[in-house]
């Protein structure tokens, strides 16, 4: 009799640490994988009213789901560099701004519209770093699929997109190739220049 | 954050091309996008690309050949064939192109794979008439990618400078010796020159698509090309392995460098990690080329060592493999 009450004790105690566990990863916010579900689905949704919504529909419709799920600012950081410290203050808010202003840009232009895309959750791994890597792959009717992997990390309580690495090429690292190449060869106006040609252009077509 | 994708039905078709292999190696061999304009100046060595100002003039030759002769003929190309015979054409090279994946497969131990591909060889060269229809992809036997570069990678042969040549486009130390070997190997080099025109025809109409994506995303097209190349190929001699931790170390190096650099150390770190990398690094601006330049060469002549070695290694390892085969 005693040793069903401690045993019944014991599953009680389980069950009410399950319950507080739960309740702590709800409170605690999103999880990676979340996150960047969440995110996906914001696109394809975006995606099915593609055409309806125009470019200036799309980008209006993407600057949230974008902003919140990318850590646009420390992406902007990285991709410079070290140029970063040589930066002021006004300029790396500009940079900050552009470059949140061309990310959601070119989603805009480049998830115009749908024809039976989808993603697919694969796996989930932790980086010996603290971060997460969600791999997934965007499924195409009729043709290869291509790899996806996120790689994020903690802010907060909730979980930040940091790169995307697209069958193998990463976002990140090619862009901080560029950045920073253009900043030491032709400096920091050169790099606005060209960063708003950009997005004029994904804005025209 | 922008991200390399496709956009609409047709267009995605396209897109998704850029990111076979096939395309983006035949895109980046004819690699077009204009870098004239831009002010020739020494930049601080990047340790893959020591040979950055020679790349960059070989870049924008072949930039020039590709819009004045390679892109309108192939235009016309696409012009005045039907769909389905640029696809029977794609479909015929990338068949030939088997010959050597299966080579390469049993090169680098994959021994399953090597059966698959072998089995989509002949599934396609036989139902798939001459290799003119893909019959393979719909019995599940997808296309592999693997050439003597990647198998040369997985003996441990280190990669080398990146170098842009002339009309072939960007490759490295390494992928030179590949790239002769993968020539040999392939059935289509040992016909007349009608057949060698359209397959450099077909290479740049199947390139049309990763050129439209450099042109639209790239800020400066030669280090856009660059990247994604150095990237592309170690993703494929990895087969995929590689990505996760090197990213994590990227991040991880753009923190350190706000450390270094708050601490007052920030550049002189980058010139160590630069002398590490075998690279000299020297402060004085006028041998710095030169010592870049003799380092390099010295480098190239290794990995060429580093091959020869290879393949004596290789040869002790069959040698090996045969008599444990002769014990059991």
């Amino acid at each position: 009799m005693v040793l069903k009450n401690v045993k019944s004790a014991v599953v009680f105690m389980f069950l009410l640490f399950a319950t507080v566990n739960a309740f702590a990863v709800e409170e605690g916010g999103a999880t990676a994988r979340q996150v960047v579900e969440k995110f996906q689905a914001d696109l394809i949704a975006v995606m099915k009213d593609g055409k309806k919504l125009g470019y200036a529909g799309r980008y209006e419709k993407l600057k949230d789901p974008v902003s919140n799920s990318h850590e646009l600012t420390k992406i902007a950081r990285i991709v410079v560099g070290k140029e970063w410290e040589k930066l002021s203050e006004e300029q790396q808010q500009k940079l900050v701004d552009v470059f949140s202003r061309l990310s959601i840009a070119s989603y805009a232009h480049n998830f115009k519209d749908y024809s039976g895309e989808s993603f697919v959750f694969d796996s989930e791994e932790e980086t010996t770093r603290g971060g997460v890597v969600v791999h997934s792959h965007f499924v195409v009717p009729d043709d290869k699929p291509v790899k996806f992997d996120y790689m994020l990390k903690e802010k907060g309580n909730s979980w930040r997109i940091i790169n995307i690495i697209a069958n193998g090429v990463s976002d990140l690292a090619l862009k901080r190739s560029e950045y920073t190449t253009i900043l030491q060869r032709e400096g920091f106006d050169a790099l606005m220049t060209k960063i708003n040609e950009k997005i004029d252009n994904y804005s025209k077509q | 954050m922008p991200m390399n994708r496709p956009h609409n039905g047709k267009r995605s078709v396209k897109m998704q091309q850029t990111f076979s292999g096939i395309l983006i190696g035949a895109a980046i061999a004819l690699s077009g996008c204009a870098t004239t304009g831009v002010v020739e100046q020494p930049t601080v060595a990047n340790k893959t690309d020591p040979y950055e100002n020679f790349n960059r003039k070989m870049f924008g030759f072949n930039d020039h050949v590709d819009n004045y002769v390679a892109e309108p003929i192939s235009n016309a190309y696409k012009w005045i064939t039907p769909q389905f015979m640029q696809t029977g054409v794609f479909n015929f090279f990338n068949n030939l192109k088997n010959v050597n994946v299966v080579i390469n497969d049993v090169l680098q131990a994959k021994f399953s794979q090597s059966a698959e591909d072998t089995g989509r060889l002949a599934i396609n060269s036989t139902v798939g008439l001459g290799g003119l229809f893909d019959v393979a992809k719909h019995v599940g036997l997808e296309q592999n990618e693997e050439d003597f570069d990647q198998t040369l990678a997985v003996w441990g042969v280190p990669q080398g400078s990146y170098l842009v040549l002339p009309i072939l486009g960007p490759s490295t130390a390494r992928g030179i010796p590949g790239a002769v070997f993968d020539t040999a190997a392939n059935p289509a080099s040992y016909v007349g020159m009608p057949v060698q025109l359209v397959s450099m025809l077909n290479a740049r109409a199947s390139a049309e698509g990763a050129l439209k994506f450099i042109d639209e995303a790239a800020l400066d097209p030669y280090v856009f090309t660059r990247e994604s190349f150095l990237q592309w190929r170690n993703n494929l001699a990895t087969d995929g392995k590689a990505e996760a931790s090197d990213v994590d170390g990227l991040d991880d190096e753009a923190l350190d460098g706000d450390k270094g650099v708050a601490s007052g150390q920030g550049s002189s770190g980058d010139v160590n990690a630069g002398n590490k990398a075998g690279l000299a690094l020297s402060l004085d601006a006028n041998t710095k080329e030169i010592r870049q330049v003799s380092h390099s060469f010295s480098s190239v002549a290794q990995s060429f060592d580093n091959t020869a070695k290879s393949f004596e290694d290789a040869g002790t390892k069959v040698d090996a493999f045969k008599k444990s085969k002769r014990l059991r």
